[in-house]
């Protein structure tokens, strides 16, 4: 009997550890850090400052990793605050090139198609503080210097995440660095209308652009090819927007459906009516030219034969 | 008298003899330690090789394993069991302390396998004097890779490397121009990934080729011309489309008809591949008027409105 027992409360113990480090383990709901962040943030520093935009000078990548690793480790995950990523911040900003600016809301891969990079236009992604954080995703832990791989905490588990707060921050620095004639795109398909009224345009960039640095707000709303036209200028959200703007002091253009933005989302449409080209005519008479080179050949020797015995059977 | 003038003549020679050999001793002395001086001088820090291109670039290797892990985190399941650590190692391995001119592809032979994948059939896309296009176009559409787009391509696309002799055996001054040596480590590295590329393409391949230039769109001299058209598997591949792209506003110098691409059709049937052509592939040519949208060529049919 004391065999039993002795073996029943072992069987208890495995299965209430096993059960703690599993909760240990998950502690919550999103995906943990990004494996190798150090690596992959360093290396994007230096990849930004030797080759993507050497223009922006001397950088030490790696205290900047540690200004950005400061500002959320050994900290509650759930308490996380923009003020905390200002030193990395300090030590990565650049001068963001005038009239360059470009804002957004639902459309990141169009953006970062349309930007090229920086050579069209600097979004957030393309500065180097951008860069450094883009796609990636971490948190940190009360009580210990490492970071969670496990899991981290969604929006929804705690509005004052890592991510969110480096996101915030960034939003508000790119805003107060902007400068000239600014640029926004929206999506005109996106549910819920154009412009977000609670987003990171509405709440961290508009309050912190600097009007007397700006010269002009350029809005372009643009649907998606096959989407709805939920939203367009003077309209909805959009109205909203460009009241909010205007009333700020600023002065105000928008644009439906901007050409250059509709011919990248025609890449995966080209044969839709919005896609046309009016100049395509000739191109289509171009046409493919096929090795096989008999072929225009036999064609023509094909409907001669049936011309042929069209006209015999007329004759008959 | 004359005797005693003759002796003191005599001892003033010897002074001078003595002076003369003294001077030359400390001469050649002199000459010896400069000589030692410079020589563990230039033992000490020795001038790297001088060469007309950009010198290796800066913490290359921080920037490689930021991208091998970057790209490994995107997902690729064929990825999995990729070291990035040995990767860098085995790229070290390569042209550290080696003479860049005299680069072998057995040097890059174990980078190569650490990091060859298979590239799923109907995606490659090849490309000769379009880098800026076709890297737009592939990262907009996720069907097509080019070489950049690969594992390989992608930790390396636009950085610059070459060895040195001597310590530290990385020059980060200058490095070998394809043009400057036959065998420079940048243009082995590239031939033989190109090679491995090309090898690796099965069903419908393309290639976008650049109609504004004047000496043709197709060249011989090419990495496309001169590895990739001899690597193609015509067992694997079925199909080799091409597309023709002109500048936007830029100058009509070649087209399907043209000289150049007649020379490579001749090529490749000897070699029994189907090919097509098509002048300014629609898709792509849309991607180009992103960039040139007020062009005659680029007017859409509908007109954008302006509300101010």
């Amino acid at each position: 009997m004391m065999k039993s027992l002795f073996l029943s409360f072992l069987l208890g113990s495995n299965l209430f550890v096993n059960n703690f480090s599993e909760v240990q383990g998950r502690k919550w709901k999103g995906e943990g850090t990004t494996p190798n962040l150090e690596s992959i943030t360093i290396g994007r520093c230096y990849d930004y400052i030797r080759v993507v935009n050497p223009a922006v000078g001397e950088k030490n990548c790696s205290e900047l990793w540690e200004a950005f690793r400061n500002a959320f480790i050994n900290k509650d995950p759930c308490n996380i605050l923009p003020q905390h990523f200002e030193l990395f911040f300090k030590l990565s900003l650049h001068a963001i090139p005038t009239d360059k600016s470009l804002f957004w809301e639902n459309n990141q891969l169009l953006v970062n198609s349309f930007s090229s990079r920086a050579r069209r236009y600097m979004a957030l992604g393309d500065t180097l503080f951008g860069f450094f954080g883009d796609f990636l995703n971490w948190c940190g832990q009360e009580n210990s210097t490492g970071l969670d791989y496990e899991s981290c905490p969604t929006a929804a588990e705690c509005e004052n995440n890592a991510v969110d707060a480096f996101w915030r921050m960034a939003s508000m620095t790119y805003a107060q660095h902007s400068s000239g004639v600014i640029h926004v795109l929206l999506n005109g398909s996106a549910e819920g209308g154009a412009y977000p009224v609670k987003g990171f345009f509405a709440d961290y960039e508009i309050p912190h652009l600097q009007r007397d640095k700006i010269s002009q707000i350029d809005i372009w709303v643009v649907d998606d090819i096959e989407g709805p036209n939920i939203d367009s200028c003077g309209h909805n959200t959009v109205q909203i927007l460009e009241d909010r703007l205007k009333t700020l002091g600023y002065s105000v253009t928008c644009t439906d459906n901007y050409k250059p933005v509709m011919f990248l989302l025609c890449l995966d449409n080209p044969d839709h009516s919005k896609c046309t080209l009016s100049s395509s005519a000739p191109a289509a008479q171009r046409g493919p030219i096929s090795s096989d080179r008999g072929g225009s050949w036999n064609k023509l020797m094909f409907v001669s034969f049936v011309g042929f015995l069209f006209r015999s059977v007329l004759v008959y | 008298m004359p005797s005693q003038r003759g002796s003191a003549r005599r001892r003033q020679r010897c002074v001078l003899l003595a002076g003369i050999a003294i001077l030359l001793i400390a001469l050649v002395l002199a000459a010896v330690l400069a000589s030692v001086l410079t020589g563990s001088k230039e033992e000490a820090n020795p001038e790297p090789l001088r060469w007309q291109g950009r010198g290796t670039t800066r913490n290359l290797r921080e920037i490689v394993l930021g991208r091998c892990y970057s790209y490994l985190a995107e997902g690729h399941a064929e990825l999995r069991d990729k070291d990035c650590l040995k990767i860098w190692e085995s790229l070290k391995a390569a042209f550290v302390h080696k003479n860049p001119c005299n680069a072998t592809t057995e040097d890059y032979r174990p980078l190569m396998e650490l990091t060859s994948h298979p590239v799923p059939c109907n995606e490659s896309l090849f490309w000769s004097r379009t880098y800026d296009l076709v890297h737009l176009y592939s990262k907009c559409n996720h069907h097509f890779l080019t070489l950049e787009d690969t594992f390989l391509g992608y930790m390396l696309d636009g950085l610059s490397w070459c060895g040195d002799p001597s310590a530290p055996g990385i020059n980060y001054e200058s490095c070998p121009k394809w043009s400057e040596c036959e065998r420079s480590s940048g243009s082995v590295f590239w031939k033989m990934a190109s090679k491995m590329f090309a090898e690796a393409a099965c069903g419908v391949v393309h290639v976008m080729l650049n109609g504004s230039i004047e000496a043709g769109a197709f060249r011989t001299s090419s990495v496309f011309g001169s590895v990739e058209i001899f690597n193609l598997n015509p067992d694997k591949v079925s199909e080799i489309r091409i597309w023709l792209m002109n500048d936007i506003g830029g100058p009509q110098s070649d087209s399907c008809s043209g000289y150049s691409i007649k020379k490579l059709r001749n090529i490749l049937e000897e070699r029994n591949f189907k090919i097509t052509c098509e002048d300014n592939y629609r898709p792509v040519q849309l991607l180009q008027c992103v960039h040139n949208p007020d062009h005659p060529d680029c007017n859409l049919c509908i007109s954008s409105t302006e509300a101010p």
